[in-house]
């Protein structure tokens, strides 16, 4: 990366008593990127955004906005501005005057202030009358929406988010998703965005940080992380996947070491190749997993019973008791369904391109 | 709640009956007022309102009215200022030993206050301070701030700590979200808290008995006339007493409500 | 924030802080120096000696404690039964009758105490409200019912009423409508829902209902003078006495000091059994 980021960590740690909720963390953020920090709870995602915004105080390291030191700077004093997870919006001001707040802080006209708070409602496609709109009065996308224009009218260097979306319902949150993300476009300012919902962050972000435990398990583009988790937390984390605990044989294809997996006999190409005796996971997306039909092949072969049938709408997922071993899932579109029955023997298949090998725990 | 329509008919007479035994003394009181009679006796045989003008007349009843009016104005004044802040340290900071203070305040109200009263006898006695009603505001102070704390305690905990959170990170310097936030949010709960220490204050009498020194209080001279040399002006003087309260309250609430259509009007403008 | 939080919650306590430290704690040191003073000395300027205490126990004062005591059991126990089924009403089946009956009983705390016990001699003294109309609609009459203990306890229930029925409200008001329901579901009978759910979930209003009521009655007077003549001397009385006719000082102190031991030990062991935050609303624990 050539440029200079626009924010910089270093061995930024944070400890409640024993407990450490940021172990050593390091981070670069690039100006104009929409970064989604994602992590269960627990993980320390919060207690990180609430450190670069300044509202909490960190215990070790070095925070840098350019080139200037911020982490001794109180939230009042940073450039920087963070949409709340509970919006925190004055009840007591009307949209517009939530809206003015910081304007107002920094002494601007009353006239300018009202013109700016005009041109946001119109950015987030909110009618002007909204302007003198009671809080309570306004819809929980409304209120997104207010929050979102209060805090652009800051003008912030770097815009945060805590989950400001859990609270709606599943509709609203992903017509929101796609509006944050069109709205990062037309800005052009640097987001970042914390959940719990990968889902949330594969919508809208140009980068993903995955956290775990206080630290950051894997930093990568979307389809990095979709494709190529580092590892089984990572896989896990994005929903149904099956892994399995493989080992290296003497030609170092994997084998299964609970499951028992056939490799069809053919040496692998060297992205699956394992050392000899190495452990490692072999993860699989259900999608990717096909029925076998007949004598049909493929490089990893697994048989079982069909043990069960959901429909997902333009879904179908199965899931197949592996001999000896544990269920798998497979998901096939509506149109591709599998016509099995439930308590039938099946063989599922599939190719090394769609697998990926976790070396990592 | 769902119940059966007899229950809870039941339930509402309770009620009722609950309100009117509160109200019953009070009631008699102000039959008592109305008596001609010197020495009073039901039924009430014939009505006159000649204890009002003689009290109102009395100049023993508007000192009386004046030191307690005193005492419960400046009570009203330093228990909502000690209040408001009181109830941030209550229930908004998470301050090291915010534990201890929740616990430390709750021990007054707990206290019988008569003892509290003497407590302070002695203590204003050691300290060469001779009783007055100046004295006995800070008796006062002792059981009816910590009231005044908790009234607005309760207010304050209902609102989101990310709203000040969210007016710092937008550059508020922390006078400024005081101002802007804390204050207008928690008003409300200050301006009821100020009614409660005022009545508080001027029905008090447990922690004024010892603590006026020479002035005296509404309450006490009612006691005393009470427990000895009863005066047919006793009925009346409690019943204006207690208008005067009613009165204050009526007030306090059309304020309340003027201050929530004020801030209405303030942003549907 | 945590630092920040640190700084302006002690500076926001200090007031309050102040006000405890002038007018509570040290009054209550001075009280329990004087308790150790010799009889009858009203500066804090002797030898301490213990004559104060011994007083106490051998002139018979251990017996108005233990009325007191007793009176303000009795009446906990009765404001606890006539209080539970009001504050299960306004917590769970009243709505606009609810904050009539809040209402109503708050505007009666305004009202001085003395003013409405008084208002109870009116009505029950012989020829008061009661048995003046009695005799004169029916031509019964009956014995006033003043001065005797059972009054002082009728008194003492009527004076703290609020003080228990408010805290039921709010330990109610805790209990939830589903979790009674669930209960109500699994085949309880309404005598196990109350003993299994509500008592144990409305738990921390009881403990402080009951204690508030505890404690103000064990140290109240006013009930006992205006309404029990002088049937039971209480131990706030004989406190009163011993400062004022009797002019001993240090034997008031002693007596208070017993009372406030008792009452600050109760107060302190029922405040830490409940969650402050939790009951008065709070979403933080």
């Amino acid at each position: 990366m050539s440029r200079e980021p626009i924010l910089r960590l270093e061995g930024v740690s944070k400890y409640f008593g024993e407990f450490t909720a940021l172990d050593s963390i390091n981070l670069e953020i690039d100006e104009g990127e929409f970064l989604t920090i994602v992590g269960p709870s627990g993980s320390g995602k919060t207690t990180l955004i609430r450190i670069l915004v300044g509202i909490e105080e960190l215990s070790n390291g070095k925070i840098w906005l350019w080139n200037d030191r911020i982490e001794a700077i109180p939230a009042n004093r940073r450039p920087t501005c963070m949409v709340f997870q509970s919006l925190a919006l004055f009840p007591h001001k009307s949209v517009g005057e939530n809206i003015e707040f910081p304007l107002k802080l920094r002494k601007q006209r009353p006239e300018n202030r009202k013109a700016r708070a005009f041109e946001l409602l119109d950015l987030l496609q909110l009618p002007q009358s909204f302007y003198q709109k009671r809080i309570n009065e306004c819809s929980g996308g409304e209120r997104q929406r207010v929050a979102l224009a209060r805090a652009l009218a800051f003008d912030p260097e770097i815009l945060f988010f805590d989950e400001p979306l859990s609270a709606l319902d599943f509709r609203l949150r992903k017509n929101l998703e796609k509006e944050l993300k069109d709205l990062h476009r037309r800005t052009g300012k640097t987001f970042v965005y914390i959940t719990h919902s990968l889902e949330e962050a594969m919508v809208m972000s140009d980068r993903i940080a995955i956290m775990r435990s206080g630290r950051f398990e894997q930093i990568a583009v979307a389809d990095e992380i979709y494709a190529r988790p580092i590892s089984r937390f990572v896989a896990e984390f994005m929903g149904e996947v099956n892994l399995f605990s493989v080992k290296g044989d003497d030609s170092g294809n994997p084998v299964g070491t609970e499951i028992d997996i056939q490799t069809g006999g053919a040496t692998l190409d060297s992205g699956m190749g394992l050392v000899r005796g190495a452990l490692a996971t072999l993860m699989v997306r259900p999608e990717a997993v096909n029925f076998l039909v007949d004598d049909g092949t493929a490089d990893f072969v697994v048989e079982g019973v069909l043990k069960a049938e959901y429909a997902l709408g333009s879904r179908t997922q199965y899931k197949v008791k592996a001999d000896n071993g544990d269920e798998l899932a497979v998901e096939k579109l509506r149109e591709d369904r599998f016509f099995g029955k439930v308590g039938d023997r099946v063989r599922l298949g599939w190719n090394a391109a769609s697998a990926h090998m976790i070396t990592g725990d | 709640m769902k119940m059966s329509r007899s229950a809870r008919i039941a339930l509402t007479l309770y009620g009722v009956l609950a309100i009117f035994f509160l109200y019953l003394p009070i009631i008699s009181v102000g039959f008592a007022s109305v008596s001609k009679a010197r020495y009073l006796t039901f039924p009430i045989k014939r009505y006159a309102t000649k204890w009002y003008g003689k009290a109102i007349e009395s100049s023993t009843v508007q000192d009386l009215l004046w030191t307690s009016l005193s005492v419960a104005l400046l009570v009203t004044v330093i228990s909502m200022v000690v209040g408001f802040f009181g109830a941030l340290a209550f229930a908004r900071y998470q301050w090291r030993f915010r534990g201890v203070f929740q616990k430390l305040i709750l021990l007054p109200i707990f206290f019988p206050q008569a003892v509290l009263g003497l407590a302070l006898l002695l203590w204003f006695n050691a300290l060469g301070i001779i009783p007055s009603w100046k004295t006995a505001v800070v008796a006062h102070l002792v059981w009816i701030s910590p009231i005044a704390t908790l009234i607005i305690a309760i207010r304050a905990y209902g609102f989101d700590p990310s709203l000040e959170e969210a007016a710092r990170d937008m550059g508020a310097s922390t006078w400024t979200v005081m101002k802007e936030i804390t204050g207008p949010l928690l008003w409300p709960g200050v301006v009821s808290a100020g009614l409660f220490a005022f009545l508080l204050s001027w029905g008090n009498f447990p922690l004024s008995l010892f603590t006026t020194g020479a002035d005296s209080t509404l309450p006490e001279w009612l006691y005393a006339k009470m427990v000895s040399g009863y005066s047919p002006l006793v009925p009346s003087v409690g019943i204006l007493s207690i208008v005067t309260s009613i009165v204050l309250l009526l007030f306090g609430v059309i304020v309340m409500w003027l201050i929530r259509a004020r801030s209405e009007t303030l942003s549907a403008r | 924030m945590e630092r920040q939080d640190q700084r302006i919650g002690l500076l926001s306590a200090l007031p309050m802080g102040v006000v405890l430290l002038i007018s509570f704690l040290a009054p209550m040191l001075v009280i329990a120096v004087f308790s150790v003073m010799p009889q009858k000395v009203f500066s804090l300027l002797h030898i301490p000696d213990f004559s104060s205490y011994k007083l106490v126990f051998t002139q018979g004062y251990i017996k108005s404690v233990l009325w007191s005591f007793g009176m303000a059991m009795a009446s906990t126990v009765v404001l606890f039964v006539i209080c539970w089924p009001l504050a299960f009403g306004m917590a769970k089946v009243f709505k606009g009758f609810g904050i009539f009956i809040t209402i109503a009983v708050v505007v009666t705390l305004f009202v001085s105490e003395n003013i409405r016990l008084f208002g109870w001699v009116l009505t029950l003294m012989k020829g008061g409200l009661i048995e003046g109309h009695l005799r004169a609609w029916t031509g019964l009459t009956f014995e006033g019912v003043l001065y005797n203990t059972p009054v002082i306890v009728f008194g003492l229930v009527y004076a703290y009423f609020p003080f228990m029925l408010f805290p039921l409200i709010q330990g109610i008001a805790m209990v939830p409508d589903d979790a009674r329901q669930a209960a109500a579901d699994l085949g309880a009978t309404r005598r196990q829902i109350f003993f299994e759910v509500d008592l144990p979930l409305s738990a921390p209003g009881i403990v402080i209902g009951s204690l508030l009521s505890f404690v103000l009655a064990a140290g109240a007077m006013a009930e006992s003078k205006l309404l029990g003549g002088q049937t039971v001397i209480v131990i706030a009385d004989e406190i009163e006495t011993a400062f004022t006719y009797g002019q001993n000082w240090p034997l008031g102190s002693a007596l208070s000091i017993i009372l406030i031991l008792v009452i600050g030990a109760l107060s302190i062991f029922g405040i830490n059994r409940v969650n402050l935050d939790l009951i008065m609303g709070g979403r933080r624990t």
